[in-house]
C-alpha cells in the first residue's frame, strides 16, 4: 500500500511539470480567448467594455467576416485535395516504382517545407509578377502582352494564386509521410496481388490505402490545421488581404480587426468561431473517415 | 569471415561495451548535470524577465534622478537624431535620463510591456500606421491632453510652443481629434505630399506638368499613345493623403463636413466630383498595378514611374530615400506637384503629412514629459533632428536651416500657391469590421480591375459613412 502510494506521488511529479505547462500555456490562453471574445476593447489599454456577445452579432452580419470565411472552406477543400492526390500519387510512385533517383525526388519535393513561408511568398510574388514574372512571361508567348493577368491583383483569381502557393509548399510533406507508411506494407501482399493478376492502379486501391488508412486519417486533421495557418502566413506576406479584401482568410481577418482596427474583442470573437470552426471539421472528418482497422 | 577475424571482431565488440559501460555512469552524470544547468538557467531566464519590472522601481526610488520613457518609431530619418535629441535634453536638464526605445517595429517592443502596465511617458508614432496604436488611445480617450504645452516656453527660448510652431498644425482634426479645441497629439515632422513624376521624361517629352485636371485628362491620352499610362500608386493606403487633397479642392468648404461623416454629405455635387475623378483616374492606372499594390510590392507600382511606364503617383518625400537605389531610366529627374485644380486657376492642394508625439494617460513623468516634448520645438533639437536625419520640424525659422535645393523644392510647395491640407476623417469609436481605410481607399483597387463600379463604391461609402458618424466622438 505505501509502495503504491510512493508510486503514486513519483507519477504525479513526473506528470505534473508538463500537465502545468500544458494548462498555463494551452488550456488558460484558450478560455482567455473566449473571455476576451465579449468585451469591447482597443488592445492596448485598460479600457475595457463588457458586450456580452455583440461582438458575435456583428460578426454574424459581416460581410468581410463571410468572404473570409468562404476563401478558407475554398482554401481547406481544394488545398487538401489536391495535395492529398498529389502526396498519395507520388508516395507510391516513389516507393513502389524501381525509378532512378528517388531519393533525390523525395529531397526535391521535401524542399519547399523546410523554406520559411516568407521565402515561399518571395518566390510566389516573383513567379506571379504580372510583368517580368515566370508565369505571365510563359503564357504571353501564347497570347502576347496585352493584358497580362494579375495573379495577384485579381480579385476572382487571387484565392487560387494562393491555393497553388499552398499546394506546392505541403505536397513534400505528406509525400514524405505517406511514403513512410507504405514503406511498412509487406511486399508479400503485393506479390500475391501480381499472381492473382490484380494491376497497379487496382493494387493501389485495395492494398496501399486500406492499409496506411490511418495515417491518412491523421494526415486529414493536419490539413485542416495547417491549411488555416499557413494561409494566413501567405496572406498576410503575399497580399495581406487584398485587393479589396478579396484574399482575406480566416486569421487575416481575425489580424486586421485585432490588431489594426483596434477591435481586440471583435477579434478574439473571430478566433472563438475559427477554434469552434477547425474542432467540429476535424471531428466531422475523424467520424466521416472511421473504418475498421486492418491489421497486416 | 576467419576464425581470427572473427574473434577480433567478438573482441572488438566486447571491448567497445566495456568502454561503453564504463563510460555509462560517467555519461549519466554528465546529462544530470547539463539538465541542471539547463533547468538553473531557464529559471535565472524567467527570474530575469520577472524582476525587470522591479528593477525599473528601484531606480525610481533611489536619488533625485528622474527617468523619462521615451518611445519612438524608428522611420526613414534613423535613430541616431532621437538619440542625440535625448542625451541634449539630458545635458541641459539635470538629473534627467531619458530612457529610449526606438524601433522599427515600435508596437511589438512597447504593447507586451503596455499590457504588464510599464507605459511609456511619450510616445512618437504617427496615425495611419497599419498598427493604430495612436487610433486606438484615441478612441479610448486614454490621451493626455497636451494643451498646457502650448502655452508653455520653449526650453532655453523666450518664445511659446504655441506661437512657434507653424499655423495649423495644431488646429486641425488629427492634433485635437475630440473636436472640442484641446490639443492631444502634438505635431512633429512634416513633409508635403503629392504627386511625384518623372521631370526629365516631360522635358524629353516637351509635355507640361498639368495644372487643371482636364489638361491631366488629355496628358493622359497623349502618354497612352506613347504606351505610357498616366497614374499608378504604391498601395491603396497612399490615397487618403490624395483623397484629401482632392475634396478639399472638390468641396470647399463642405470638407470639413466630409470629415465627419455628416448625413447626405456624399451627395453633394462636391463629393460626386472628387468620386468622378478618382474613378476616372482609374480607368487611367497602369493595368498591373493592383497585383502589386501590397506591402510587398508595392515599391514594383513605384519603379513604373522611373521606368517611364506611369507618369504620376500619389507618394511622400520618403519616396526618394526609398528608391535611392532603384534602377532609374535614362535622364530620371524626380519631379514633384501639387494635385491638378478642378478648374483653371481654381485650388490646388497638396496634403501636409506629419508624425504625431503624444502622452498616454497612465504615463508616470506627465510634467517632465510635457517638458520634454516643448523641448523638442527648440533650435537645438529642430537643427538636430534636421541634421542627423533630414526631419523637418513645423517651427517657425525652420525654412533658414534648409539649406540644400532638392529639400527646398519640397518644401517650397505651398510658398508656390499650393494649398495645405493636414485635417483627417474624425476619429470614431472603434467600429468592428470597419475601417476609412476599407471602406473608402481599398475599393480603389477594385475601380482599376473592374470589379466594382463607382456607384457600387460610392453606394459603399454612404452605407458605411452612416455607421460612421453614429460612432463619432
Amino acid at each position: 500500500m505505501k509502495a503504491r502510494k510512493g508510486k503514486g506521488l513519483f507519477v504525479f511529479c513526473c506528470l505534473a511539470p508538463a500537465a502545468i505547462l500544458f494548462i498555463v500555456f494551452m488550456i488558460l490562453p484558450t478560455i482567455d480567448i473566449f473571455r476576451m471574445s465579449m468585451f469591447k476593447w482597443g488592445g492596448y489599454t485598460d479600457n475595457k467594455t463588457f458586450v456580452g456577445l455583440d461582438n458575435f452579432k456583428i460578426l454574424f452580419k459581416s460581410d468581410k467576416f463571410y468572404q473570409a470565411f468562404q476563401n478558407s472552406i475554398l482554401l481547406i477543400v481544394l488545398v487538401t485535395l489536391v495535395t492529398f492526390t498529389f502526396a498519395l500519387v507520388f508516395a507510391y510512385i516513389l516507393s513502389r516504382e524501381k525509378i532512378k533517383g528517388k531519393t533525390f525526388f523525395s529531397v526535391i519535393f521535401y524542399i519547399p517545407n523546410i523554406l520559411s513561408v516568407v521565402v515561399i511568398s518571395a518566390i510566389f510574388s516573383a513567379i506571379y509578377d504580372p510583368n517580368l514574372g515566370l508565369l505571365n512571361s510563359f503564357l504571353n508567348l501564347f497570347k502576347g502582352a496585352e493584358n497580362p493577368t494579375l495573379w495577384l491583383g485579381d480579385q476572382k483569381i487571387v484565392i487560387y494564386s494562393i491555393v497553388i502557393a499552398l499546394v506546392w509548399q505541403a505536397i513534400g510533406y505528406y509525400m514524405v509521410m505517406y511514403m513512410a507508411s507504405m514503406a511498412n506494407v509487406p511486399e508479400s501482399l503485393y506479390e500475391s496481388a501480381a499472381l492473382e493478376g490484380a494491376g497497379k492502379i487496382r493494387q493501389f486501391f485495395t492494398i496501399t490505402i486500406p492499409l496506411i488508412w490511418t495515417n491518412i486519417r491523421t494526415t486529414l486533421t493536419f490539413f485542416v490545421i495547417s491549411t488555416i495557418n499557413m494561409s494566413f502566413l501567405l496572406v498576410k506576406a503575399m497580399t495581406n488581404g487584398g485587393p479589396d479584401g478579396a484574399s482575406n482568410v480566416f486569421l487575416s481577418y481575425m489580424y486586421q480587426e485585432a490588431y489594426t482596427n483596434s477591435s481586440y474583442g471583435y477579434g478574439m470573437a473571430i478566433g472563438v468561431m475559427v477554434f469552434l470552426f477547425s474542432f467540429a471539421l476535424a471531428g466531422i472528418l475523424n467520424v466521416a473517415t472511421k473504418r475498421q482497422e486492418i491489421e497486416f | 569471415m576467419g576464425i581470427e577475424k572473427l574473434s577480433d571482431f567478438v573482441y572488438s565488440k566486447t571491448k567497445r561495451n566495456k568502454s561503453l559501460n564504463k563510460g555509462g555512469p560517467t555519461i549519466m552524470k554528465k546529462k544530470k548535470l547539463i539538465s541542471l544547468l539547463l533547468v538553473a538557467s531557464m529559471a535565472f531566464s524567467l527570474a530575469a524577465c520577472g524582476s525587470s519590472g522591479g528593477d525599473d522601481k528601484d531606480a525610481d526610488k533611489g536619488g533625485d534622478e528622474k527617468t523619462l520613457k521615451v518611445a519612438a518609431v524608428e522611420t526613414a530619418y534613423g535613430a541616431d537624431m532621437w538619440k542625440e535629441v535625448c542625451s541634449a535634453f539630458e545635458k541641459s536638464h539635470e538629473g534627467v535620463k531619458v530612457e529610449l526605445t526606438i524601433d522599427k517595429k515600435l508596437e511589438d517592443v512597447i504593447n507586451p510591456q503596455m499590457k504588464s502596465g510599464e507605459y511609456p511617458d511619450v510616445i512618437l508614432r504617427a496615425v495611419g500606421a497599419e498598427s493604430g496604436i495612436t487610433e486606438t488611445f484615441v478612441k479610448d480617450n486614454n490621451l493626455v491632453d497636451l494643451t498646457d504645452v502650448l502655452d508653455m516656453t520653449v526650453p532655453g527660448e523666450e518664445v511659446t510652443v504655441g506661437d512657434k510652431i507653424l499655423p495649423g498644425f495644431v488646429e486641425n482634426t488629427i492634433t485635437n481629434p475630440y473636436g472640442d479645441g484641446k490639443t492631444y497629439l502634438m505635431p512633429m515632422f512634416y513633409g508635403p505630399c503629392g504627386l511625384f513624376y518623372n521631370a526629365g521624361l516631360f522635358e524629353e517629352k516637351g509635355w507640361d506638368v498639368p495644372t487643371t485636371w482636364d489638361e491631366m485628362w488629355a496628358l493622359g491620352d497623349k502618354a497612352k499613345e506613347e504606351g505610357i499610362a498616366l497614374f499608378t500608386y504604391p498601395t491603396t493606403g497612399y490615397f487618403d493623403a490624395f483623397f484629401y487633397a482632392l475634396m478639399h479642392e472638390t468641396m470647399g468648404d463642405d470638407f470639413s463636413k466630409a470629415l465627419t461623416y455628416e448625413d447626405g454629405i456624399w451627395d453633394t455635387e462636391g463629393a460626386k466630383q472628387a468620386f468622378d475623378i478618382v474613378a476616372k483616374l482609374a480607368t487611367y492606372t497602369e493595368k498591373t498595378t493592383p497585383a502589386n499594390a501590397n506591402d510587398n510590392d508595392f515599391r514594383k507600382n513605384q519603379q513604373l514611374v522611373l521606368d517611364n511606364k506611369a507618369l504620376f503617383m500619389p507618394n511622400g518625400n520618403w519616396v526618394i530615400g526609398e528608391m535611392e537605389d532603384a534602377p532609374k531610366a535614362d535622364g530620371f529627374e524626380w519631379g514633384f506637384t501639387a494635385l491638378p485644380a478642378v478648374k483653371e486657376g481654381g485650388e490646388r492642394a497638396s496634403y501636409t503629412f506629419f508624425e504625431q508625439i503624444w502622452m498616454p494617460a497612465e504615463a508616470k513623468e506627465q510634467d517632465l514629459g510635457k517638458e520634454f516634448i516643448a523641448y523638442l520645438y527648440s533650435d537645438e533639437a529642430a537643427k538636430i533632428f534636421f541634421d542627423k536625419g533630414g526631419a523637418v520640424q513645423p517651427i517657425e525659422g525652420m525654412s533658414d536651416m534648409i539649406t540644400d535645393d532638392n529639400t527646398k523644392l519640397y518644401y517650397s510647395i505651398y510658398d508656390t500657391g499650393a494649398v495645405a491640407v493636414m485635417d483627417a476623417f474624425a476619429a470614431t469609436e472603434p467600429i468592428e469590421g470597419l475601417t476609412t481605410r476599407s471602406t473608402f481607399f481599398d475599393p480603389v483597387n477594385s475601380l482599376v480591375t473592374g470589379d466594382k463600379t463607382e456607384q457600387d463604391w460610392i453606394d459603399q461609402i454612404k452605407a458605411d459613412s452612416a455607421k460612421f458618424h453614429e460612432a463619432l466622438k
